[in-house]
């Protein structure tokens, strides 16, 4: 399992690392899209969850939910292009869960990506990642999660 | 020389006009517009937070009748009321800008400067986190912020002169069952600058002293510009789309979700009296009021505890209370946090006991 400074960055994850997200293409062919930990130590305690409804189309970066911390409203940028398939009703209830779980049950939106095999490409993933996320670090004066 | 930004004063409006200006220019600023500070007044406008629901923290029905705005934000937090008597700021960043990503550090940052400039107007006002500007425990001015990409907008209010009893009559507080005195209660929370200055200051007096202080805090120099032809054009289309009933009301939710409860308790320390607000699905405290006949001192511990409170999910309630007092040690003589914890708590167990 991959970390870098602290945070938890999983290796086998694909990252658009300025937008602070990842994605995970399942064995059926979906795709899950969440926020990393990074993103989530940064933020702090998630309050509020509004995704995208089911069914809609997003472009690759653009926002497919917005949260809410600490009185601050952002987007959640999706890292690939696709319609949203699922959205988390656990985290509905209990946003916080991004923070606690942010690979696994704090997941934002799941898709159905209209060309991963394209768009996937410019995402990060293994040891490149780590690097990258580094540098993010380094950059945005970031001590640790 | 110093780096120059835009001042930009937009003077008195809307609520959907001055919602439609902050998606402008945090959109202009993602754009790679220059850092600017916007000058905003209020007609009387009943604000929600951008993921709040309308039904949920306002009395619609007066609203309606008074004339009152009502819009949503596009930043977070709590719903508030405002009319001409308040200052709206506005900060439009490159995130780059701080030499921190952290959004709480931000926050803290633009807020203390916010502070400062309200010091030079002799006022002792101090920065409560998480978004509170308080002079001696009382409120005189909320923040919020929105960001996308690498643009960030901070803003807040200054109440130089507020209408509580409207406010009252606007935000769902459950002001009927907080106290028998609950205007003079909410002014024990809430202050303003007239109040406290013992007469008129004049808006433009703050808003050179707010933007000398975020002068001083960015080091920059502010010149007073106007929107750009670009901005015209997007605000043209947002003032539309902001005014929608799609906008305001795209995040509500039934009324029943939030429910009251209250307790009221005899300790050694004397009588103990909590009324919650709870956002039951979310689980979620939305606000709490403390109030009895127990001796505190300092007396502000109480107003400081209850924003310590607000928006906390309920499993920390006793966490939270404990962490406030370590922090923030109070003399309270045989009342303990312990208490304060069993009383919220009983209050919490009845709200959620209330049949939806």
């Amino acid at each position: 399992m991959g970390a870098v400074r602290g945070c938890n960055i999983p290796e086998d994850l694909s990252y658009n690392v300025d937008n602070n997200v990842w994605a995970r293409r399942e064995a059926d062919g979906t795709v899950t899209v969440g926020l990393t930990a990074y993103a989530c130590s940064l933020a702090g305690e998630i309050v509020a969850y509004t995704p995208k409804k089911a069914g809609k189309d997003i472009a690759k970066d653009k926002s497919c939910a917005t949260v809410e911390s600490g009185k601050w409203v952002g987007p959640v940028k999706t890292p690939v292009s696709g319609a949203v398939i699922a959205v988390n009703d656990a985290v509905a209830s209990k946003p916080g869960l991004i923070n606690k779980d942010p690979y696994g049950e704090g997941w934002v939106v799941k898709m159905k990506a209209s060309d991963w095999d394209g768009e996937s490409k410019s995402l990060k993933t293994g040891g490149d990642a780590l690097k990258a996320f580094d540098a993010k670090m380094e950059a945005e004066g970031f001590k640790g999660c | 020389m110093m780096p120059q930004w835009r001042l930009l004063d937009t003077g008195l409006r809307s609520a959907a006009e001055n919602m439609a200006l902050d998606r402008t220019l945090l959109e202009s600023a993602q754009a790679g517009a220059c850092n600017t500070l916007r000058f905003l007044r209020f007609r009387p406008s009943a604000l929600i937070g951008f993921h709040q629901s309308p039904s949920q923290e306002l009395h619609l029905e007066y609203c309606r009748e008074q004339g009152i705005d009502v819009s949503r934000r596009i930043t977070g937090g709590g719903a508030l009321y405002c009319d001409e008597g308040q200052i709206g700021w506005e900060l439009f960043l490159d995130r780059r800008t701080f030499d921190t990503a952290d959004m709480l550090a931000i926050a803290g940052r633009v807020c203390d400067m916010a502070v400062q400039g309200l010091r030079r107007l002799g006022i002792d006002a101090a920065f409560r986190p998480r978004n509170d500007i308080e002079v001696a425990g009382r409120k005189i001015g909320g923040t919020g912020g929105a960001f996308d990409g690498e643009a960030l907008l901070y803003q807040g209010t200054v109440l130089v002169d507020f209408d509580v009893e409207r406010m009252l009559k606007v935000l769902r507080i459950p002001r009927e069952k907080l106290a028998d005195k609950a205007i003079a209660s909410a002014r024990e929370r809430i202050t303003t600058l007239n109040e406290l200055a013992g007469g008129r200051i004049p808006l433009e007096a703050v808003q050179e002293a707010l933007t000398e202080a975020f002068g001083e805090g960015f080091g920059v120099e502010f010149r007073r510009q106007e929107l750009t032809i670009g901005e015209q054009e997007l605000f043209a289309r947002y003032r539309l789309e902001m005014a929608s009933q799609a906008w305001v009301y795209e995040t509500d939710r039934p009324q029943l979700d939030v429910a009251t409860g209250s307790a009221l308790r005899k300790t050694a320390g004397g009588l103990v009296r909590a009324m919650l607000l709870v956002d039951r699905p979310r689980e979620r405290i939305k606000q709490a009021f403390i109030t009895g006949d127990f001796f505190v001192n300092p007396k502000r511990a109480i107003v400081d505890l209850e924003a310590a409170l607000r928006d906390c999910s309920c499993e920390r309630l006793p966490e939270i209370v404990e962490e406030f007092f370590a922090r923030h040690p109070a003399q309270m003589l045989l009342l303990t946090p312990a208490d304060i914890t069993a009383v919220i708590g009983e209050a919490l167990a009845r709200a959620n006991a209330v049949a939806s």
